[in-house]
């Protein structure tokens, strides 16, 4: 404390002041034992918010629809993907390009497991 | 291991909910906050503890709204006061009678030394009954500020915030407070 001892001399009463440190000490070096408090605490608390079960398949319908609204918001798009696919199968490729897909194969895996593993 | 600090236990109620930081918090400070209590409320244990788990309880469900700008501890005591001064307003009239009628009589022998053979010990216990009585002749605002700056060892300036008011009044409550107990104990001065 800063200026208590102020006060103690302002009225003259050091004794009361000295009593009240020594019962502050005393306080300060009692411990209560816990008896279950800590326990009553938690059980009072309000229970944690869980997600509900329904939130899951309505994520995924919500993604399926975003997804057909940009197939057709996108006109050719689902038609120009086929073709190059098609492209990519049917021609001849070099081992870059395998390297390549196999490389953006794993990230696209590990980016769909990070998102599954994932703690909501 | 390092035992996990206060802060990193606040940080995972605050982000991920984590129940078994927050008993650990709980478990840490029950103790000073039960303790806390119980002078506040005179003696009284049973709402000193029904006091101290309406403390936590507050507590968790304001922990977002802890800034640091206090030690927790202290956050807890300034939770604890509150929770006792407005319990207190709502039954004044009983907790000050009933603890009135318990007090000794101030011309009583019991509000001093008893003998002079005692043990030192013995009337060193006997001064902190008798301070313990005499806190109860104490208004709850001349209480909380004795036992934040007295028994749990605040500055005037942490007493303020824990009391939400200005350094000003906690100066003017133990003053007060002190001349209450001086008349109180005024047979354990020195001759």
């Amino acid at each position: 404390m800063t200026d208590r001892p102020d006060i103690a001399s302002d009225t003259g009463d050091d004794w009361l002041d000295a009593a009240l440190r020594g019962d502050g000490l005393a306080h300060r070096a009692e411990y209560v034992d816990d008896d279950g408090f800590t326990a009553r605490v938690m059980a009072g608390l309000p229970a944690p918010a869980t997600l509900p079960a329904w939130r899951k398949p309505v994520l995924a319908l919500l993604w399926a629809a975003a997804g057909i609204g940009v197939a057709v918001a996108l006109p050719g798009a689902a038609t120009d993907v086929m073709r190059e696919i098609v492209r990519v199968f049917v021609h001849p490729v070099s081992t870059a390009q395998i390297a390549a897909g196999v490389a953006m194969l794993g990230a696209a895996t590990w980016a769909a497991a990070a998102l599954a593993l994932r703690q909501d | 291991m390092p035992p996990v600090s206060d802060a990193e236990l606040i940080a995972r109620v605050v982000v991920v909910d984590d129940r078994h930081a927050f008993s650990e918090l709980v478990r840490r400070h029950q103790s000073a906050v039960r303790a806390t209590l119980r002078r506040l409320t005179a003696g009284n244990h049973a709402l000193a503890d029904d006091l101290a788990q309406d403390t936590f309880m507050l507590a968790y469900r304001n922990i977002k709204s802890f800034r640091q700008e206090a030690r927790f501890s202290t956050w807890l005591y300034r939770i604890a006061t509150n929770a006792f001064l407005a319990d207190a307003r709502r039954r004044k009239e009983e907790l000050i009678g009933d603890r009135t009628e318990q007090l000794p009589d101030e011309s009583s022998d019991d509000a001093g030394p008893q003998d002079g053979t005692e043990s030192d010990h013995a009337a060193g216990t006997g001064l902190r009954i008798d301070m313990e009585r005499a806190m109860a002749v104490l208004t709850e605002g001349e209480r909380a500020a004795i036992v934040q700056c007295y028994h749990n060892d605040l500055s005037h300036e942490e007493a303020a915030w824990v009391l939400n008011c200005p350094v000003g009044t906690v100066k003017t409550h133990i003053l007060r407070a002190k001349q209450k107990l001086k008349a109180r104990l005024g047979a354990w001065a020195p001759e």
